[in-house]
């Protein structure tokens, strides 16, 4: 990094105290998880709990907005009560304190807003789509959907690291809990399992941030952290380029938080477990899987972007992964058939990207993304959910086609088309191209980052076309149909079946999603990050580089600013995408299953396209490598235990006994005589208690 | 009048033995309950009326003389580390006796004669004062033991009990060598017998490093198989798979405390400087500990089995804590002990409650409670989830300290400068590696719920719910036996506080009473820990 580039944050100004209500943001989901746990053991067999959830998630929204409306600058601190307080001494660091409670500043804000109102306006589309299920199962998944709401919160609000563990561990939680709510089927139960072990591995990485941050700081509370002048010290020499005067302890501090936002957040090569993530039911997918929990890992890195600066190498890995990540999903994203798992692909991609922004210094670039692709992710998810709802359970797009001009899927196809815009970064008309494109051009600017940039740029073509693909095959082009094998036992069978097009709950939020992936265009392009951009500057994440001489260091492509011609060729590239998708996919094909020019393509590319499709074989390589080896030690391990370390055991049991040549006798003789021993034994201690007291006294 | 209520404590449980004993066989669970009810009044007396202001000092102290000459009397009085042990003892006897109600029929005079006997042993042990005593108590939770697993357990209980039996018997004889050399030595000290604990551990510190290395290896050989430490942990899983419900829910939730209470109150207490010296060493075993019987904890197919090697696990992040030597791992390693006596004894509970049911604890046996039996499985759920250590329940509160405790234990970063780091011979590494532990806990016991709660409903061949003469899903009289449990994990992981609070004046005192070799600080204010504190003295 260069050494004129001046850094700031804006946590100089003191911290404040929140109001008591901004504790409301998580008490009312918890208050929802009470209700609906109670509903359950009511046996209530009615959309109730979904009609409580919306409306304590929905309160939650509105003291969210109040908090926006409320806040001023900086940031401030509402207590609950002391979670920890440990002390051994009065000196910093000699206490180890962990309050329950919240940190307020415009970083939250920005986050809280739209987890409360996206986990209500999912809330309301669920109460729809998961009605098949209504008793038992429909209060379950309420109770997991509004525990996951307050432990976002906690994790998003919390004062300190621990408050973000605990929310980081809750929302991985009910995470688990849903992936695997169709708890019969084995594949949704080792998708759960997989994800919560595979969090586990980042969340330790997490832990022993969180360990050394104490460590080195003397503190996790954020107020205290950020106000240190240890840190301060630290970003001064950091400002200056200056990476030598500042302790290693410091800089590894990044990089084991960096492992647990790569687990939360799907990142190589922890993001195995988020495409099998997809066996949840689609609501959870949309909402935890794509909008909200999963950049929980940008979250992470956001809230704590000083501790990042501090370090050389940290910053650089974070954008590394996210580039890489970003092109390595996309390439197995195009080559699925499964739409819901194409989605989940470009969620793991996507996520990449904003990776890359926090590592290229940008962001406001990667949270405008994060807001962007929040609610077109969520609206895409929802699509899908809406189409495996009406089709029984089918995702196949060489399955379904024409969805457009059948009766009662107009709202669904409209709003697809619009969130399949966004993700393709369609020009100027989409937040997904304004959002993306600060990224893409801020690479090129970062010294050394340009190899980051054209992996970014040239993922932007490929998600153009993955995505597009999606929509020639199932919206557009000849009408036609197959069920999926999720049948309802209601008398007819797969030839008898009717797809049934979604009620007003699914098509309502749809098209406010719709709307709202609109209305956030002028909220993060105005002004170069328009109101996004202000959120971050008011934040621990606002990162200012004054120097313009920066930018003029890192020319890139014939003297061109990079800010300035990146929409253009942003443009040019997703246009691009979405043309050939357009000649592969939808010109000539004449059925749902038959595209000649798709099928063309994919025999020119051989073995490449098996390759992707079965995801580069990285499950395998993983169970090769860590899983397989780990349970032969475990078996060899066990047989060790029974035979060498019990062996030796009862080998030295037998040696008195065979010397003493005595047999066991029956079960009370045996009692009777371990009894007289442990007599002895104490008779033994008094005795030697009284040779020792004659001798000495 | 406050001197009264631990006598009375220890007293009450015996009393209601011998009353079961000579009651009616049918009337036998029912006195059973009532006594161990009734044993907890004295124990909220204490709970009330300790005085948590003056935490550190051992109150309702009362003693009776023996053999003055010899320094021979019973003494007792706990401090707040003691008096939470003493709770939570009381708090698992009653539903022992819940959780035993339906599974015990042939000869339940006996059985719960013998579980009321092991309240009066185990709380004697905690509130132990002087050593005749203490040994008194530690010897003789045996005895119970033995029966319990010995006459109630099922297929290889002779050879199970057997083991137990002289497994920790034998360590503990070498235990009381190295305790009686302690007195021994402490006689030459005060010029005259003393067993009274606070005195030999005074005493205790004036002996020569290799007599403190050497009193630590006897102490160890008891205590360290109790616990249990890896290599010393081999009759745990015989002894708990064979044990009825009860046997295991006792023996996870307090005789293994039993183990790291000794190693708190007496290797720690009396031989802190070679605790320290030889912390390495032991971490090191505590931690493949952790790790080894989590592996094997992965690839058993005997769901009790299974939770009993995830004590041994569980236990190694316990004894961790302990050599950590400072104030956060002992408060972890203490609450650990308080955490694991719920969560892990909530878990042997609900294997016992399906044990009833299915008569087979074989996870290919018995597979997707949850289509059956949704309010087991809920309680199933949430007790592996408190034990793999989710923020929010008991077992994250424990587990995160004993491993922030192990990580900031270090001389070396003291001199480097760290601010939070502490005076101690373990460091990051010793963490990190533990912290494994983590991800391994994670595998096993999702696996196991994987197995046993989620999926299509398996049952064992022949199964008939009618046979079993219980209601398909918990009866009240089992969901009463494990509110209390799930309750005391969520208060426990949401408001630690009130405990950690209790236990910190203690804890200091322990801490301080270490003497590390002084450290150059940097700043002259972070000299609190290296300063040598002679005057005070641990328990």
């Amino acid at each position: 990094m260069t050494g004129d580039v001046i850094l700031t944050f804006a946590a100089d100004a003191p911290v404040g105290v929140a109001p008591w209500w901004v504790m409301l943001i998580p008490a009312l989901p918890m208050l929802g998880v009470i209700l609906c746990t109670l509903m359950a053991i009511a046996g209530v067999r009615s959309k109730l709990p979904a009609w409580v959830t919306v409306g304590c998630l929905g309160a939650s929204f509105v003291v969210a907005v109040a908090m926006l409306l409320n806040h001023g600058e900086g940031a401030a601190v509402a207590k609950a009560w002391d979670w920890f307080h440990i002390s051994w001494g009065d000196a910093q660091g000699q206490q180890f304190n962990a309050i329950f409670g919240f940190y307020i500043d415009r970083l939250t804000i920005l986050w809280m807003l739209f987890v409360t109102g996206l986990a209500t306006l999912i809330g309301l589309y669920a109460s729809e789509y998961m009605s098949h299920d209504v008793g038992p199962g429909y209060c379950r998944f309420f109770v997991a959907f509004n525990l996951f709401v307050f432990s976002m919160a906690c994790l998003v609000m919390g004062a300190n690291m621990l408050m973000l563990y605990l929310g980081w561990e809750g929302v991985g939680l009910c995470s688990y809990l849903l992936i695997g709510y169709y708890y019969k089927k084995p594949s949704a139960v080792a998708a759960g399992k997989k994800a919560f072990i595979v969090n586990r591995i980042g969340d330790l990485g997490l832990a022993l941030g969180v360990y050394l941050t104490f460590v080195h700081f003397g503190t996790i509370e954020y107020a205290e952290l950020f106000a240190s002048d240890k840190l301060a010290g630290y970003l001064e020499h950091a400002s200056h380029g200056d990476f030598s005067h500042i302790p290693l302890a410091a800089q590894v501090i990044p990089m084991l938080l960096m492992v647990g936002a790569f687990g939360k957040s799907a990142q190589l090569p922890l993001y195995v477990w988020l495409p099998d993530a997809m066996e949840g039911p689609t609501p959870v997918s949309a909402l935890i899987h794509a909008a909200t929990m999963v950049t929980a890992g940008v979250f992470l890195i956001a809230r704590t972007y000083p501790v990042f600066q501090v370090s050389e190498y940290a910053l650089p890995t974070v954008a590394w992964i996210g580039g890489l990540t970003a092109f390595f999903s996309a390439t197995i994203g195009m080559a699925q058939f499964d739409i819901k798992r194409i989605m989940a692909y470009s969620t793991v991609s996507q996520l990449g990207y904003m990776f890359a922004g926090l590592g290229v210094l940008t962001s406001v670039g990667a949270a405008a993304h994060v807001f962007t692709h929040a609610f077109f992710k969520a609206l895409l998810f929802l699509c899908c959910g809406a189409v495996m709802h009406g089709f029984a359970g089918q995702l196949d797009l060489r399955k379904l086609s024409g969805l457009w001009r059948m009766k009662g899927w107009g709202i669904v196809s409209i709003t697809m088309l619009v969130g399949c815009l966004n993700l393709a970064g369609f020009p100027v008309i989409t937040s997904g191209f304004w959002s993306k494109d600060m990224i893409m051009a801020e690479a090129f600017v970062r010294p050394g980052m340009g190899p980051v940039g054209w992996l970014l740029l040239i993922t932007a073509g490929l998600t153009a076309y993955y995505t597009f693909r999606v929509f020639f095959r199932v919206f557009v082009g000849p009408q036609e149909y197959h069920p999926g094998d999720e049948l309802h036992d209601d008398g007819h069978g797969a030839e008898h079946f009717h797809p049934h097009a979604p009620g007003w709950a699914i098509n309502s939020v749809l098209v406010i999603l719709a709307v709202l992936s609109f209305v956030a265009i002028p909220l993060v392009a105005l002004n170069h990050g328009g109101w996004v951009g202000e959120m971050i500057h008011g934040s621990t994440a606002h990162y200012e580089a004054h120097a313009e001489a920066g930018h003029h260091g890192s020319v890139w492509l014939a003297g061109f600013n990079p800010h300035a011609v990146m929409y253009y060729i942003s443009a040019v590239v997703g246009i691009a995408g979405i043309l050939v998708a357009y000649a592969l996919h939808l010109r000539g094909r004449t059925s749902a299953g038959e595209a000649p020019a798709a099928e063309a393509f994919k025999n020119a590319l051989g073995p490449v396209q098996r390759w992707a499709e079965h995801k580069w074989y990285v499950d395998e390589l993983y169970d090769f490598l860590f899983r397989k080896p780990l349970w032969v030690l475990s078996q060899i391990f066990r047989y060790v235990d029974m035979l060498l370390v019990d062996g030796l055991v009862n080998t030295a049991g037998w040696i008195p006994s065979a010397l003493g040549g005595r047999l066991r006798r029956g079960q009370n003789g045996v009692l009777q005589s371990y009894a007289a021993s442990m007599a002895g034994g104490l008779a033994l201690f008094v005795v030697v208690v009284l040779i020792l007291a004659s001798r000495s006294g | 009048m406050n001197s009264v209520l631990i006598p009375v404590s220890l007293a009450l449980p015996v009393v209601f033995a011998l009353l079961v004993a000579f009651m009616p066989a049918e009337r036998a669970r029912g006195t059973a309950l009532v006594g161990m009810l009734l044993s907890a009044v004295p124990v909220l007396g204490l709970l009330f009326l300790f005085d948590y202001s003056r935490a550190a000092e051992f109150q309702f102290a009362a003693s009776v003389e023996w053999a003055p000459q010899l320094g021979l009397s019973l003494s007792v009085g706990i401090d707040s580390v003691a008096l939470l042990l003493i709770a939570l003892t009381a708090l698992l006897g009653p539903v022992c006796v819940l959780g035993s109600w339906t599974a015990i029929t042939d000869r339940p005079r006996l059985f719960y004669s013998w579980l009321l006997v092991m309240q009066t042993a185990m709380i004697g042990v905690f509130a132990a004062r002087d050593l005749v005593f203490f040994y008194m108590c530690f010897e003789f939770t045996l005895l119970p033991m033995f029966v319990l697993i010995g006459v109630f357990g099922s297929t290889n209980r002779k050879i199970a009990s057997i083991k137990f039996f002289l497994y920790t018997f034998t360590g503990s004889l070498i235990a009381l060598a190295g305790l009686v050399y302690v007195a021994w030595s402490a006689s030459g000290h005060y010029g005259r017998w003393t067993l009274d604990i606070g005195e030999l551990a005074a005493a205790a510190r004036l002996m020569s490093p290799t007599e403190q290395g050497l009193v630590l290896a006897a102490m160890l050989a008891g205590f360290a198989v109790k616990v249990p430490l890896f290599p010393l942990h081999t009759w745990l899983p015989l002894a708990h798979t064979e044990a009825p419900t009860a046997g295991s829910v006792i023996l996870a939730g307090v005789l293994l405390k039993l183990g790291t209470y000794g190693i708190y109150r007496f290797v720690l207490g009396f031989v802190p400087m070679a605790m320290v010296e030889h912390a390495p060493f032991l971490a090191v075993l505590a931690i493949i500990g952790i790790i080894y019987a989590g592996l094997i904890c992965w690839v058993q197919t005997d769901v009790k089995k299974l939770v009993a090697y995830s004590s041994v696990s569980h236990l190694g992040f316990c004894v961790l804590g302990l050599l950590a030597v400072n104030t956060t791992g002992l408060s972890g390693s203490v609450m650990y002990m308080l955490s694991h006596g719920l969560s892990t004894g909530a878990l042997f509970l609900m294997i016992g409650f399906m044990y009833e049911r299915y008569h087979t604890r074989d996870m290919g046996q018995v597979q997707g409670l949850a289509s059956k039996m949704p309010v087991w499985s809920s309680f199933m759920v949430f007790f592996v989830l408190a034990s793999v250590g989710l923020p929010g329940l008991n077992g994250f509160v424990s587990e995160f300290l004993c491993l922030i405790g192990a990580f900031q234990s270090s001389s070396e970063l003291v001199a480097a400068g760290h601010p939070g780091a502490t005076a101690g011979a373990l460091g990051p590494w010793y963490a990190a590696v533990a912290g494994v532990g983590m991800v391994v806990a994670a595998m096993y016991l999702l696996i196991m719920v994987g197995k046993v709660v989620w999926g299509e409903l398996v049952e064992p061949a022949g199964h008939d719910d009618a046979h079993t003469g219980l209601p398909v899903d918990l009866s009240a009289r089992e969901i009463a036996a494990l509110l209390p449990l799930a309750a005391g994990c969520l208060i426990f992981g949401l408001f630690p506080q009130p405990l950690l609070g209790a236990i910190e004046a203690p804890v200091n005192v322990a801490v301080r009473s270490i003497e590390f070799e002084p450290v150059d600080v940097p700043h002259t204010t972070e000299h609190a820990e290296a300063d040598l504190q002679v005057g005070e003295v641990a328990p």
